[in-house]
């Protein structure tokens, strides 16, 4: 009879798909030019519209801090929701379907997405940093926030991205889904980071690292208790 | 193990597409679906490979005293279907590496180039190409290999000559035959050549 093999586990399975993802990105390039792209467009039009001079002191932590996290968001959103779209605009998410169990996909694909934030992050920050002439007085702690912060833009996106793969109109229905749901850790990654900004002390902002990790548990438990359904309808 | 339909309806809408259809295949057997287009061939297919759900009746594997529900047991069904897509920004070795390891294969070099060759492609021509730049016909092919790697129980053509030309269709009798020995295959077909490979056939 059978001589079908034993499947690897979750991080197996998982780690073979976001091995693949990267190679597919690599080829493709999809995702990360029109992410790099938009985050470099962005930073330039800031630069030239704000700048390091045209604020007051006071103003720059509130106001560099909300551009920063902007700079970010709309990255996310305009390149995240690849991953799950253009399988099944490729005709390759039933591929999937048969040879992959659920929540090792959802758990590739959000390694893939963290893989291309963490890379624009690593981008976009420190020319940032460098054409605002942003400071930070508690490196530690913006280290922290966009760590968290990132992890909660990549599974909010990464999962509702799974939803509106089927979709007809995936674009509209990924903002739709996607911008309530950012909203919670963007107002606490933006306050944290201006305390970053203006406090030495690193236990100023911890309440917002905290309101991130939290944020972070609490989706990514969902998005594995509900996408099993969410993948598989 | 078996495969097992009984009394399987499915609809889109108020349109009956499937059934009422009732069919059981044991080991060994090769199942003909046969039907002119729009009859639901692929639509059957796709629930006996899991991808879709029955609106009534029930679709199931039966064998050691368990029944599982197809989509329950993805391990045990390989599938190929038109609308069956692969990474065509991978090589084909890339893309049977990527499934072997979903399914707990060791993908040696060795076994991929056997894997390839299995479906009648040399692994040496088709070594640096992408997917998307082989011919339709050989994209078929490695389909094939996609959907045996796995030595699956149930193996689930739809149209598996279509793009293929003679050579092609022999390698499809083989793996067909090379099914029987392991399990049980329903074949999806206008192709009456296809149709040939089965034992005993349902119409739509």
């Amino acid at each position: 009879m059978s001589g079908a093999s034993a499947r690897p586990g979750l991080f197996g399975a998982a780690h073979a798909l976001f091995l693949k993802d990267l190679l597919s990105e690599w080829r493709t390039r999809t995702s990360t030019n029109a992410l790099l792209l938009f985050a470099f467009a962005v930073l330039i039009l800031v630069g030239y519209a704000v700048g390091p001079t045209s604020l007051t002191p006071e103003d720059r932590p509130a106001v560099h801090s909300v551009l920063l996290w902007i700079v970010l968001f709309f990255s996310a959103m305009t390149g995240l929701s690849r991953v799950f779209v253009k399988e099944e605009d490729a005709g390759t998410g039933a591929a999937l379907r048969l040879s992959a169990p659920p929540h090792a996909v959802l758990l590739g694909k959000l390694l893939a997405n963290l893989t291309l934030l963490g890379a624009v992050t690593l981008f976009v920050v420190p020319l940032f940093l460098a054409l605002m002439s942003f400071e930070v007085k508690s490196p530690a702690l913006f280290v922290l926030l966009l760590v968290f912060g990132n992890l909660g833009l990549a599974s909010a996106c990464t999962f509702t991205a799974a939803i509106v793969a089927k979709a007809s109109a995936k674009g509209t229905m990924f903002a739709v889904l996607a911008v309530p749901l950012l909203l919670p850790p963007l107002v606490g990654a933006v306050m944290g980071t201006r305390v970053a900004a203006t406090e030495a002390d690193f236990f100023a902002g911890l309440d917002f690292v905290r309101l991130l990790v939290a944020y972070d548990g609490v989706v990514t438990t969902a998005a594995f208790i509900l996408f099993d359904a969410v993948w598989r309808e | 193990m078996d495969l097992v339909s009984e009394n399987l309806v499915r609809s889109f809408g108020s349109r009956r597409v499937v059934g009422p259809l009732s069919f059981r295949v044991g080991p060994g057997r090769v199942l003909g679906v046969a039907g002119p287009n729009g009859s639901g061939k692929t639509t059957l297919v796709k629930i006996l490979a899991g991808l879709l759900r029955p609106s009534s009746g029930h679709a199931f594997l039966e064998g050691d005293g368990l029944r599982r529900a197809p989509r329950d047991a993805s391990e045990q069904i390989g599938w190929v279907a038109p609308d069956l897509a692969l990474y065509g920004e991978l090589t084909a070795a890339e893309n049977i590496v990527f499934f072997a390891k979903l399914h707990g294969r060791r993908a040696d070099r060795g076994w991929v180039d056997e894997t390839i060759a299995r479906v009648g492609l040399d692994p040496k021509r088709v070594e640096k190409t992408p997917l998307g730049a082989l011919s339709t016909g050989q994209r078929q092919r490695i389909k094939l290999a996609f959907a045996t790697l796995h030595e699956p129980a149930v193996l689930l053509l739809d149209e598996p000559s279509s793009n293929l030309d003679e050579a092609g269709r022999a390698v499809v009798a083989r793996v067909v035959k090379m099914q029987r020995e392991r399990g049980l295959a329903v074949v999806a077909s206008n192709d009456p050549g296809d149709l040939a490979l089965a034992d005993e056939r349902v119409t739509l």
